[in-house]
């Protein structure tokens, strides 16, 4: 007879289970060794029974002891679904399963908000998937040859100025620019977008940065990747690899003291800078780093000492949109000589039209793009009520920012760049040419970035321990014994290998509308079977 | 002759009229057309002659498709240029085109030949293909053509010649050859914007005997030999193939390997490398080693058993039953005397036992029978030390706490000598019933300690006086004077209240006092107990016990006075005593004709000096960490705070371990305080339920002890470790060690598992990676 009371903590009430098979286990351990949130265990278990063989009553007794995987029932060492315990089981005889009765989200709030990574579990909607895109008729269009045809696949990243406004002049018979006009540069419109060095293993952020190179010097795609905000490695920053990347400025401006004593060092300009107000997955808060993950680069680098490093919600010197725009653009601006484009990047919101006018009408020329984060982007540690219950869909959003510089007629000038979900459902490529159609310049992922290198984690509850410090896959880690798993040649690879299918799945919805260059705006190849949706975003409703 | 003009005044033939006409003809036999088209699409095909004869067209001004689906034994000639996809799905005709070719020229043709005397449009010669059964299809244009030019193209040849072309970058026009997957292109001059998979080559012979071989009747055909030398001169001339499909399986595995870009490309050592040390090496998800997420640790007896730990005199009874196990039973038997000199009257007899009380076995079924087990060391004897360290130690009060301190005190070779001002033994012999404690069995338990060494100075008052010389002639001396003084309130009528402990007193030393015949006992703990217990011996009628709370006595205590009639009332609030007997607070009465009072006792200890600085709480001491009060005088015991039996071993063991340390001057750690084995960590699985009935003897309740804490040496986890990393060294005289090889663990934890004493425990792997660092300033 156990003591068991009704309030303790059983394995029903848990969001995962550990369904095991006593008979096929031969207790080799590889489970309980590998995982690593310690939410299994070896045990015993008694089997006790009386038992009558005769033809009459006649019992006889067995006591047998056997050693048994157990799942622990502890929130704290609660099972999050990764499945590595069934990745290494010889046998087949153990894996987790989803418990949908469980009560762990109830149960786990005597330590303050519930705090995890991946993205939001709630808000999973997927707008992209009720759009198709409908315009493909052969005859009033003539397709292309998604294969065989060359297509022009670059975003600008950076203020674009309208022919009429280039600095031109006539000189000598010649055009000359009479001042400087501000950079653009021309861009994959796939950005990696930003995972700081600290949320991402040493690993991981390398295998994303390689792969970045990669792209670029074996595969011809500008592909761009933002710092993220816990700064940058000093080794890039001295590199000829620092042209791929866009510098991230966060609220807690992590890092710079490292970038700015690099300055003098640097062979090549960073691609851009880009100035992060907000998030997606938990707008209104700054940067969140638990402690178990402040290891001594990361204190290095970022210039702290091991503790929980919550950046502030908002950049401490900014008061306004037009301080924002002023007085960060044009710092930002001024430390690489105006050479540089410097671009914003904030939390999608029922008022990102009003900041995309704002910066519109900036007289300087100096915001080189708009980044529109929504809800359903990732992140490496928030609490869960901010994943789950804050934040805004991107794909209005772009559409409306869109439409609101087509109202103006200044539409392209200033880059919008969409992000918060982008390949959720593993096809990328459909998600960037749908945002593109809508108005997005480009795309921006970072998720699936990690899910590529082996992330397990989802929106619907699978793993999610970005933040405890122990990522299964040595991926959302510092613990060497665990960033170690990671393959980064593999990762790296990984990646690689699926941008260039996004390439051609891209080309694959381009050339059947017959665009060889990217359909921004091309609002018309879209329709919709959702009602609602069709008339949202001013694309035709069929059914 | 078949001639036709298609214009009649203002009249055109249709294309379909045009086309039946020639059919109609054919059928007849005709072979030879002089068609005079006016824009008519697909003169010249798919026709054929009854006979197999050759037909001979010659067109002026056609329309699209010249040619189209044209056969064998077709020929062409049209004058000037013709409109878009003439020779369309050629299928063997030979066509001539002596001026321009609009778009599309040759397209999808498979065979024959189509000689264009002028330029080709956009997309000529895309989709060319060539039937293995048939002659390949040919292309020849003398000039050059439109963009896009041989697109998907999968077979037969195309010569471009590049006349007159000197104003184009180049002679296919832009992105030619998209898709081409076989066949081949030949063109004079230049091109560009080929595809990855289209091979520029030069021409090698056999390129060179086509073309020379099919040059001349091109020229021919187009009358064009007088460029016949300009176009020769192979060295202008180069060809486009496609890559074969092994050719391109082959590019497919040539790109860079991803580690080959990182060694070879990428930043040195990896961009962290000032950061972070790490040789890009791959970990397992099991490993072993270092990289082991748990480690095993063997702690044997790192943790208390729960009797242990719960026993104030850290009596460690499953070290007695292993010792038992390996039939080690007069270590066994002897091992309780390193913790307490009353085994058998405290342990086996008085003593509540909150060791069976915290039992893992009580879990199961019933605890193991710990207490009964001291009656096994009633008459054992332990060694004791020859040497002597020459320090002298008074022990004043010879209850079971100074007893305590002096059987551990004289264990350590001091001198030491117990003062009582009663016989030796305290409690135990002036106040328990004999009956609940045998007298003989007290003494010789007594008489093992002076037989020890310890001499016993009874009936010997300490006072003041005393105090000061025994102070003054030994090097330490131990304070454990206990309680004796009943406690009571001052509820109105005390003065008739007989104190308990005086009357228990007087019962022990057999004087027989006299009691009431309905007599009231005041508070309901094992002393109110015992009390009701002397007042039924002493020839009581009734005995009512009465408490302001729950009564705290045993239960087999509370049974026994029940059965000899006695009541117990509570919650009672004692308000008033008379001659007949008690009220309460509620006006309640008890009726009774006697009143002992037993809610406890408090030291007496006038025989202190007044003029140190002595710290006291209400009626007792308090001491220093070390159990002293001054220098050199240490307590034990219920001058501390009443407490059981067993608690004043535990105080005399504690004053005893600094006594030693102050009398031989050296500096000890805190007396050691227990750590529980955790209960989560004890397997109680293997062991199953005992049927009452089947009890052993407590000697032989060895199997029955889970053996908290301590390991059995049962071998499971050697034999459970999937890895074969534990060994077992024996040590001899019995003693084992188990450990776990760091280079042959994985750290499952299997060993722990198993483990049915907690022994075995798992912590994360301690051992430091060293992997990252601050970097340094350039």
């Amino acid at each position: 007879m156990e003591a068991i009371k009704s309030q303790d903590i059983g394995k029903a009430d848990l969001k995962w289970n550990i369904e095991y098979l006593p008979e096929r286990c031969t207790m080799c351990g590889s489970c309980i060794a590998t995982c690593t949130l310690g939410a299994i265990e070896a045990g015993v278990v008694r089997v006790d029974k009386t038992y009558s063989e005769d033809f009459q009553p006649t019992p006889l007794r067995t006591h047998r002891t056997i050693p048994v995987i157990k799942q622990v029932k502890s929130i704290a060492n609660a099972c999050v679904g990764c499945g590595m315990c069934e990745k290494v089981c010889p046998n087949n005889a153990i894996h987790p399963v989803r418990n949908r009765d469980n009560r762990q989200t109830l149960l786990s709030r005597d330590a303050g908000p519930i705090k995890r990574g991946g993205r939001t579990n709630l808000n999973a909607q997927r707008t992209l998937d009720h759009i198709i895109v409908g315009r493909i008729s052969q005859m009033t269009d003539p397709s292309l040859d998604s294969i065989r045809h060359t297509f022009d696949i670059r975003a600008p990243f950076g203020r674009v100025l309208p022919a009429e406004k280039l600095p031109f002049v006539l000189k000598d018979g010649k055009l000359v620019m009479a001042h400087k006009a501000p950079p653009v540069r021309w861009i994959y419109p796939l950005i990696f977008s930003d995972m700081s060095i600290g949320a991402l293993s040493t690993r991981a952020w390398e295998a994303v940065s390689m792969a970045v190179a990669y792209l670029n010097e074996k595969c011809g795609l500008p592909v761009r990747m933002s710092s993220g905000e816990g700064g940058m490695p000093s080794k890039l920053l001295e590199s000829e690899q620092l042209k791929y990347m866009i510098l991230q400025i966060a609220s807690g401006h992590f890092g710079w003291n490292r970038i700015i004593k690099a300055m003098p060092r640097m062979k090549v300009d960073p691609a851009g800078v880009l100035i992060k107000i907000g998030q997606g997955a938990k707008p209104g808060d700054g940067g969140l780093l638990q402690a178990a993950k402040v290891a001594e680069h990361v204190q290095a680098i970022r210039g702290v000492p091991k503790a929980t490093l919550s950046s502030p919600p908002n950049h401490q010197g900014l008061y306004s949109i037009e301080e924002s725009v002023q007085k960060m653009h044009l710092s930002l601006n001024a430390a690489f000589g105006f050479r540089v484009p410097v671009a914003i990047k904030c939390a999608a919101s029922a008022t990102s039209v009003s900041v995309y006018n704002n910066l519109l009408r900036d007289p300087y020329q100096i915001c080189g793009g708009f980044f529109i984060d929504g809800i359903q982007g990732g992140t490496g540690a928030a609490n869960e009520i901010s994943l789950d219950h804050t934040g805004h869909p991107i794909v209005s959003k772009i559409r409306d920012c869109y439409l609101a510089a087509v109202k103006q007629g200044l539409q392209g000038q200033i880059p919008l760049y969409g992000g918060g979900g982008m390949g959720m459902t593993g096809n990328a490529a459909a998600d960037a040419f749908k945002m593109i159609c809508l108005g997005a310049n480009g795309v921006f992922v970072g998720k699936m970035l990690i899910q590529l290198l082996g992330c397990v984690g989802n929106e619907e509850g699978h793993c999610n321990a970005c933040n405890t410090g122990k990522c299964p896959t040595g991926i959302c880690t510092q613990d060497p014994r665990l960033v170690k798993r990671l393959d980064i040649d593999r990762g790296a690879q990984k990646i690689v290998d699926y941008v260039l299918t996004f390439d051609k799945e891209l080309r694959k919805l381009m050339a059947p509308i017959g665009n060889s260059s990217l359909p921004v705006g091309r609002s018309d190849a879209l329709v919709s079977t959702d009602k609602a949706i069709a008339e949202q975003l001013g694309i035709q409703y069929v059914c | 002759m078949f001639t036709i003009d298609t214009i009649k005044g203002h009249d055109r033939m249709s294309t379909q009229d045009l086309l039946l006409a020639i059919s109609e003809a054919v059928a007849n036999g005709e072979t030879n057309f002089e068609i005079a088209a006016s824009g008519q699409h697909d003169i010249g095909g798919p026709l054929w002659h009854p006979e197999g004869k050759t037909l001979y067209f010659h067109v002026a001004n056609a329309g699209q498709r010249l040619g189209s689906m044209c056969l064998a034994n077709t020929e062409i000639i049209a004058d000037g240029s013709v409109s878009a996809d003439v020779g369309w799905l050629n299928a063997g005709g030979k066509i001539t085109v002596k001026g321009d070719a609009g778009d599309t020229a040759g397209h999808c043709s498979a065979g024959g030949k189509i000689y264009i005397g002028g330029r080709g449009g956009t997309r000529t010669g895309s989709l060319m293909k060539h039937d293995p059964l048939y002659e390949e299809p040919q292309l020849w244009i003398l000039k050059n053509v439109g963009s896009f030019s041989f697109e998907f193209m999968g077979g037969g040849r195309a010569v471009v010649c590049g006349i007159d072309s000197e104003e184009f970058d180049s002679v296919l026009g832009e992105r030619p050859c998209v898709g081409m997957v076989g066949g081949i292109v030949y063109f004079r001059g230049h091109s560009h914007d080929h595809p990855a998979d289209i091979l520029l080559e030069e021409l090698n012979d056999d390129d060179k005997a086509f073309l020379s071989g099919g040059m001349d009747e091109f020229l021919r055909a187009i009358e064009k030999e007088d460029l016949h030398t300009e176009l020769t001169d192979w060295k202008q001339w180069h060809k486009l193939r496609p890559l074969s499909f092994e050719e391109k399986q082959k590019t497919n595995i040539k790109h860079t390997d991803m580690k080959s870009f990182r060694l070879n490309e990428w930043i040195k050592g990896g961009l962290f490398s000032d950061v972070a040390v790490d040789d890009f090496a791959v970990k397992n998800l099991v490993e072993k080693g270092i990289y082991r997420q748990r480690v095993p640790q063997w702690n044997n007896a790192k943790y208390a058993a729960p009797c242990e730990f719960a026993c104030p005199a850290n009596i460690p009874t499953q070290l007695r039953y292993n010792m038992l196990r390996k039939d080690k039973q007069e270590e066994a038997v002897k091992l309780v005397l390193e913790y307490t000199p009353f085994p058998g009257s405290v342990c086996a007899s008085v003593c509540p036992n909150p060791c069976m009380d915290a039992c893992t076995r009580a879990k199961i079924d019933q605890a193991v029978q710990i207490g009964p087990l001291g009656f096994q060391s009633v008459y054992a004897e332990l060694d004791m030390p020859t040497k002597k360290t020459g320090k002298k130690i008074a022990v004043i009060g010879g209850g079971v706490a100074g007893l305590s301190a002096a059987w551990q005190l004289i264990r350590l070779g001091h001198a030491v000598t117990v003062y009582d001002d009663a016989d030796i033994g305290g409690k135990l012999e002036q106040v328990i019933p004999r009956a609940r404690l045998p007298h003989e069995l007290l003494q010789a338990e007594l008489k093992r300690i002076e037989t020890a060494g310890v001499k016993f100075v009874p009936r010997c008052k300490v006072d003041a006086d005393k105090f000061i010389e025994l102070r003054k002639t030994n090097d330490a001396v131990i304070l454990a004077t206990g309680g004796h003084k009943s406690r009571f309130f001052p509820w109105e009528g005390v003065e008739k209240l007989t104190m308990g402990l005086d009357f228990l007193k007087a019962v022990n030393r057999g004087e027989h006092p006299a009691v009431g015949k309905n007599v009231i006992v005041i508070g309901c703990g094992n002393s109110g107990m015992d009390t009701a217990r002397g007042a039924y011996d002493m020839g009581a009628e009734t005995v009512t016990c009465i408490d302001v709370q729950k009564p705290a006595a045993f239960q087999d205590e509370i049974e026994y006075i029940e059965q000899l009639g006695g009541k117990l009332v509570w919650p009672f609030m004692t308000t008033k005593i008379t001659d007949d007997g008690i009220y309460d607070n509620k006006g309640r009465f008890v009726k009774g004709d006697m009143v002992i009072v037993s809610i406890g006792e408090a030291p007496i200890l006038d025989y202190l000096p007044q003029n140190e600085n002595i710290k006291k709480f209400r009626d007792w001491l308090v001491p220093q960490a070390d159990n002293s009060i001054l220098e050199g005088i240490f307590i034990a015991g219920d001058v501390i705070k009443p407490g059981r039996l067993v608690d004043a071993i535990g105080s005399g063991n504690k004053t005893a371990y600094y006594a030693d340390a102050y009398v031989m001057d050296k500096t000890v750690p805190a007396f050691p305080e227990k750590q529980k084995v955790p209960e989560k960590s004890l397997d109680r699985e293997y062991f199953t339920k005992c049927h009452h009935c089947d009890l052993p003897e407590p000697i032989g309740d060895v199997n029955r002890c889970v053996s908290c804490g301590t390991c059995r040496d049962c071998k499971t986890c050697l034999e459970s470790c999937p890895e074969k990393a534990i060994d077992r060294i024996d040590h001899g005289m019995g003693i084992v060690e188990y450990i776990s090889d760091p280079d042959k663990c994985i750290g499952c934890g299997i060993c722990a598992g198993v483990c049915p004493c907690g022994i075995w425990e798992m912590t994360a792997n301690p051992e430091l990676i060293k992997m990252y660092r601050t970097g340094e300033a350039e």
